[in-house]
């Protein structure tokens, strides 16, 4: 965009009506001297390779050079991509016009070197073209096969002169029905039918070239895609692909009969059932349709990807078509990258949906965590942005920033990764779990304030004095408590004592239990357990002194316990009579 | 001693105070209650998904998310062309928006808070939910009637009820669902204003009556129960200024609200169903008047004057009455009122009523299915309640009486009878209960000193009550497992997803219903037009987006009679039938393949009756589909008139060639048993469009006319 040639990851440029494209002049001292063309139609799509080396007559180095599109091929165009024969680096590919050829589509490719006067060199341009083989019958019925029509050009449709070129064209299978046998030569073996060579051919020179053969290949081409990835920063990336699809083959005439489907097994064009790739740590897979979940779908696993194998409610005949959306749960650590507060996230721009697919618009938005600030983002090809949106789902309270994203017309080699950049408060990241915490907290504040208001009017004497009580015996029930601790611990430091015979721990600790009880004491005035402890106190400093003998000891201590545990009952009378 | 360090232990809560722990009790086992009829009700969506059920759901769904997308008077105003073509229907003015509003009502306080859940999920989850409010104001209602003891019997009762189960699992969004919570709701308001005599209570009383009257129809059976208990309690002398201000505040603001629904409109001033309730308003008048009258007048006078008004008052009613009737003014007696007070009438004079199966009076072992021990201890509560006579015990007698008889002409009213029973119950397993525990020899052996006190009324005492304790609790654990098994093997199927048990023994899914109609919605123009027998309609219109002729919303009988017709002719009658209604599609379920036994062809006499219970059908007889033995066969001893209409050709269109059972020859088929009579036909005027994987819906096109010569 902005008039910049994009050269972004090495890759190309393709059509984009956005472009402020270039204007080129056809450059004579170029000679195509050997073009080799490869055009393979087995598919639903037109892939075309075409080898070309490039003869340098002239007298000055040349950079780049045109590439035309066929006539009757350039509504067509998906993808275009160059590279120096027997080399992966991509060359630079843009759209251009020629002021001489208003009406022809060019596109200018960069060469990595100059090429200089009398040098040649061998370049390998690759492209695809959806929706450019015609069905022909244009209707069939459920039985017969599936029968289109590839037009094209014989020769290599350049804006430069060709010493000497050949086509050939290979179909599905060697059910050929026809194919044009001008200019010769042309030849057909098993399924390939091929034209030349011809030499010493103009500059845009045409002759018709005509292919008429079964092609059962899915037809298969998704209208509509809209591609949501969701960002969360609790380590997850949730990604939703509603998909409209259509079969673009050969449309059904007349009935369809399940008996004939089931027995026969024709129906050969139709699609019953096509595999999508997803991501290996693809988890939590559901595929759905508007009107709930399609159970015809199997996953497997494997080791870099997981395969889904997806049939659609029905089967998909000619002119047919569906709707349906798959989702899946990513981790996000294998996409999104920080450095501090700076966040880039790394992911497909589409993903696979069948093999040779075909979408003719897609939608991605992707969905930021709240507070998400600065985006910038990066593709591999030029896309259109619309204006970002706002999001609002769970815990929200300004939205989500939307990223929306669309393109035209891709196939599988659009299936490339496109960088968002971004930055992102990590302080941020406690916002929600706060809210849910703040409102429970606030729901509690007001339940606890509610309980304790009064809305009547009038007052109730009886339930208030009912109140005080009860308040009361819960102040003595307390003290009951704390003093049943205290006893408590005057048993453990007898015991204790008894066991270690330490005097002066036994001392101070009774010296502070002692304090601690006399200032219960004054709250409660039942005083006898107290004295049975100080007995037992002496009796325990008479065993260790051995004032008095064993079985002495046994005896008294058995007294001893037996009225302390009546009197405990008593106490938990006397508390569970008060509550 | 030992604990009483321990702190935060049991110990704290033995230390809270009765009260606390009284309430901590009530609202665990309450809760426990309420969370387990939401979670009991969720068989389905962890067996299948979270989907709409049934038929009627699909309609509510559709125009719940009409309400959502495009606002509440657009709703109002709607009228849908997709539905009855050629007549549509005015949806706004002809059902009971409650349960749309509802949801709609969630979904938007959802969304307010971002809270974004699909509309869906908040119809499929809104029976549950309500079943779970059910829980908690049967409580409140049955501690108003008796105390909250009885209450939480209750409560655990009916969060596991089969009978209310069968309305209300997840994705069963109907009406139902929300109405018994309304009943409930107002029936305990109506008991507490009856109890305080206060206006506040009866305004909201009559406010629960309006919610009720905006999600059921069956609200008439509220507003006949009312009034019925309220003459109950003048007849046994019990009335008083307190019923005088319930019923009149309940009966005006109540009235007067459920006009505003546009469905019931002049209903309530009008038609005969509602007249009990404006008699017995008129009544308490006069018995008020009558009663101030009394306290100013001497006895001589009064009789002469009470003689003289009763007779004149008789005289004015009955005429008005008459003039009403004569004028159309009070609209006649329907034909599902009639069904109500005699159950053959439905049978014998609306073919329609009678074809619904949930219209079918009910058998023995279904109240047994769907209520377990509550038919056993529903006259123990009973007893209970006569044993103690108050205003609201009369209530809940005379409720009990009048709904068992409902629910004994009808199938689908046990949904009434099922809250009344689990109320009944509660009070009689509570009382029993609590007779019995006072009995129980609880002291411990080490303290034996207390034998000496025991009472000797009767023997054995003690034993007596820990059998009857156990034989409760055996009751009551049977009835938690009956239920349970219930609510997952009968109530839990979505209908609209069939799945069967494989030979290895797992799951084998038929989808062919969805695959239909999404085939539907996306294969054919969108101003098709697809003729269904009625019941497939709310789905066809919510699933595929088509328009219909006839759908679930029986209302034109003769609409449902012609295409019944077309169903039971031949083809060239159909092909007329169908041009003149502009069918484009054609749409029969069959479960001739799968065994799929509620398929069209066992429907078939129900089309042909009604097709011939109107003028224009008079020529289809039901006899002629017999043979001359009087049985329905589809085989080769079939009637002929059977084995060439258009709903046979439509079923068997080429199954004649088709192996369904091993050992059995090609067309066998599989529901009935048999092989088909008539194989190798071709189809003159309809076209095989589309037939699902299993075969269980198959779609045919109507072809155009013919070209002229050709």
């Amino acid at each position: 965009m902005r008039g910049v040639l994009h050269f972004l990851i090495g890759l190309t440029v393709i059509f984009c009506i956005e472009c402020k494209v270039k204007q080129d002049a056809i450059d004579g001292a170029i000679v195509n001297s050997k073009v080799d063309r490869k055009i393979d139609v087995s598919t639903h799509l037109v892939k075309m390779s075409t080898s070309i080396t490039l003869e340098n007559t002239g007298k000055s180095p040349i950079k780049s050079f045109l590439y035309a599109l066929e006539p009757s091929l350039q509504n067509y165009l998906s993808i275009i991509t160059a590279n120096v024969k027997d080399k992966d680096e991509k060359l630079g590919v843009s759209q251009t016009t020629v002021a001489s050829k208003k009406d022809l589509s060019f596109w200018r490719i960069e060469l990595p070197s100059n090429l200089e006067p009398g040098k040649t060199m061998t370049v390998d341009v690759d492209s695809s073209y959806a929706h450019a083989l015609t069905p022909y019958p244009a209707e069939i019925t459920q039985s017969q096969k599936q029968q289109v029509l590839y037009n094209g050009n014989v020769y290599f449709f350049s804006p430069y002169s060709t010493k000497s070129q050949t086509t050939t064209v290979t179909t599905t299978n060697t059910a050929i029905e026809s194919y044009s046998k001008s200019p010769k030569p042309v030849s057909q073996t098993d399924r390939t039918v091929t034209y030349g060579p011809y030499e010493q051919r103009e500059a845009f020179s045409e002759a018709e070239l005509r292919v008429h053969y079964e092609n059962n290949s899915p037809f298969l081409t998704v209208t509509n895609l809209e591609r949501i990835i969701e960002v969360s920063h609790w380590g997850n990336i949730a990604v939703e692909e509603h998909i409209s699809m259509r079969h673009t083959g050969a449309l059904l005439k007349g009935p369809f009969s399940r008996y004939d489907y089931q027995r026969a097994q024709d129906g050969l064009s139709s699609i019953k059932a096509f595999k999508t790739v997803l991501p290996a740590a693809a988890r939590d897979v559901y595929y759905r349709d508007e009107i709930g979940n399609i159970s015809t779908s199997n996953l497997k696993e494997m080791d870099d990807f997981v395969e889904l194998e997806l049939r659609p409610r029905f089967p998909l005949f000619g002119g047919w078509k569906t709707q349906y959306y798959i989702g899946y749960n990513v981790p996000s650590y294998q996409y999104l990258f920080n450095k501090g507060d700076n966040y880039a996230l790394k992911m497909r721009f589409v993903d696979h949906i069948f093999d040779d697919m075909v979408v003719d618009q897609v939608t991605v938005k992707i969905i930021l965590p709240e507070g998400a600030k600065n985006m910038r983002l990066e593709t591999p090809y030029p896309v259109t942005q619309g204006e970002n949106q706002l999001h609002f789902t769970y815990l929200d309270t300004t939205g989500r920033p939307v990223i929306v994203i669309h393109k035209s017309n891709l196939v599988e080699q659009h299936i490339q990764d496109f960088q968002l950049h971004y930055t992102f408060q990590k302080l941020l990241l406690l916002q929600e779990p706060l809210i849910v915490v703040g409102a429970f907290y606030l729901l509690f504040l007001a339940v606890i304030v509610y309980v304790r208001l009064d809305f009547s009017i009038t007052k109730d004497e009886a339930k208030e004095s009912k109140m005080r009580v009860a308040s009361l015996v819960e102040e003595v029930q307390s003290a009951h408590d704390r003093r049943s601790a205290l006893y408590q611990s005057y048993d453990d430091a007898i015991n204790k004592y008894k066991s270690t015979k330490d005097a002066n721990t036994f001392a101070a600790t009774r010296k502070k239990v002692d304090a601690d009880y006399k200032s219960l004491t004054q709250q409660i005035s039942d005083r006898q357990y107290k004295d049975l402890v100080a007995l037992a106190i002496t009796l325990a400093e008479k065993l260790v002194s051995g004032k008095i003998n064993k079985q002495q000891y046994l005896d008294n201590e058995k007294i001893n316990k037996t009225k302390r545990e009546d009197l405990d009952s008593k106490m938990e009378a006397l508390r569970s009579s008060l509550a | 001693m030992k604990s009483s360090s321990a702190g935060w232990g049991p110990q704290w809560l033995l230390k809270m105070s009765p009260d606390k722990q009284d309430t901590l009790l009530k609202m665990l086992v309450l809760s426990i209650a309420a969370i387990l009829s939401f979670s009991t009700r969720l068989f389905s969506v962890l067996r299948f998904e979270s989907v709409i059920h049934e038929f009627d759901p699909y309609f509510n769904y559709r125009t719940t998310r009409y309400l959502t997308e495009e606002g509440f008077y657009s709703f109002h105003n709607w009228f849908d062309d997709r539905a009855w073509y050629p007549l549509g229907r005015i949806i706004g003015g002809t059902i009971y928006p409650g349960l749309m509003v509802t949801s709609a009502v969630f979904y938007h306080a959802l969304w307010f808070f971002n809270i974004t859940i699909d509309i869906r999920n908040v119809c499929v989850f809104l029976a549950p939910m309500f079943s779970s409010f059910t829980t908690l104001v049967t409580y409140w209602f049955t501690k108003e009637l008796k105390d909250a003891g009885a209450g939480l019997v209750a409560a655990a009762m009916i969060a596991i009820v089969p009978g209310y189960i069968s309305r209300s699992v997840a994705g069963s969004y109907d009406n139902e669902g929300i109405a018994i919570f309304c009943m409930l709701l107002t029936y305990a308001l109506w008991i507490k204003s009856v109890k305080t005599g206060s206006l506040f209570w009866s305004c909201l009383c009559a406010l629960a009556y309006f919610y009720m009257v905006s999600s059921w129809g069956g609200y008439v059976f509220l507003i006949n129960l009312i009034p019925l208990h309220v003459l109950a309690l003048m007849l046994t002398g019990r009335f008083s200024h307190r019923i005088y201000v319930a019923y009149s505040a309940v009966y005006c603001i109540g009235t007067i609200l459920s006009m505003q629904i546009s469905f019931v409109g002049f209903q309530p001033v009008q038609s005969s169903e509602h007249m009990a309730a404006l008699g017995v308003f008129g009544l308490c008048q006069m018995h008020a008047f009558i009663d101030y009258v009394r306290s100013k007048l001497s006895v001589e006078q009064f009789n002469i004057l009470f003689r003289s008004i009763v007779l004149m008052g008789a005289v004015v009613s009955l005429s008005v009455a008459a003039i009403g009737t004569a004028t159309g003014k009070i609209s006649p007696w329907t034909g599902r009122f009639y069904s109500l007070l005699d159950p053959s009438y439905a049978k014998n004079n609306i073919p329609i009523i009678a074809s619904v199966s949930e219209h079918q009076p009910t058998t023995w072992s279904s109240f047994y299915f769907d209520l377990q021990m509550l038919t056993i201890m529903f006259p123990a509560g009973l007893y209970f309640c006569f044993n103690r006579l108050t205003d609201a015990n009369i209530f809940i007698i005379m409720y009990g009486v009048t709904s068992i008889y409902f629910a004994g002409v009808m199938v689908r009213l046990m949904l009434v009878l099922a809250p009344v029973m689990c109320i009944l119950s509660g009070i009689g397993v509570s009382s029993t209960l609590n007779t019995y525990m006072k009995n129980l020899d609880v002291s411990r052996k080490d303290k034996k000193t207390s034998k000496k006190n025991v009472d000797h009324t009767y023997p054995f005492k003690n034993e007596v009550a820990t059998g009857v304790v156990f034989l409760v609790t055996a009751f009551l654990i049977t009835y938690t497992f009956h239920c349970t098994w219930v609510t997952s093997e009968a109530y839990s199927s979505p209908s609209i997803v069939l799945s069967a048990r494989a030979g290895d023994g797992g799951r084998i899914i038929f989808d062919d219903f969805r695959e239909a109609y999404y085939w539907l919605r996306h294969n054919t123009p969108e101003d098709a037009k697809v003729m269904s027998w009625w019941d497939y309609g709310y789905q066809i219109t919510a699933m595929a987006n088509r328009t219909i002729l006839v759908d679930n919303n029986t209302w034109n009988n003769t609409h449902i009679s012609r295409v019944g017709q077309a169903m039971a002719s031949t083809e060239d009658k159909a092909y007329e039938i169908m041009r003149e209604l502009d069918v484009n599609y054609v749409l029969v379920i069959f479960g001739g393949l799968t065994g799929y036994s509620s398929d069209d062809i066992n429907k078939f006499l129900w089309m042909v009756r009604i097709g011939g219970s109107t003028d224009r059908g008079a020529h289809i007889k039901e006899a002629d589909y017999y043979t001359p033995q009087g049985e329905f066969r589809i085989d080769k001893e079939g009637s002929p008139t059977l084995l060439n209409c258009l709903m046979y050709k439509m079923c068997y269109y080429r199954f004649g060639e088709v192996y369904t059972e091993g050992g059995k020859p090609t067309g066998y088929d599989r529901v009935r048993n048999a092989e088909i009579g008539n194989k190798n036909f071709d189809l003159d005027v309809l076209e095989e469009a589309y037939t699902t994987e299993h075969w269980l819906v198959r779609i045919y096109k109507v072809k155009d006319l013919d070209n002229r010569g050709a």
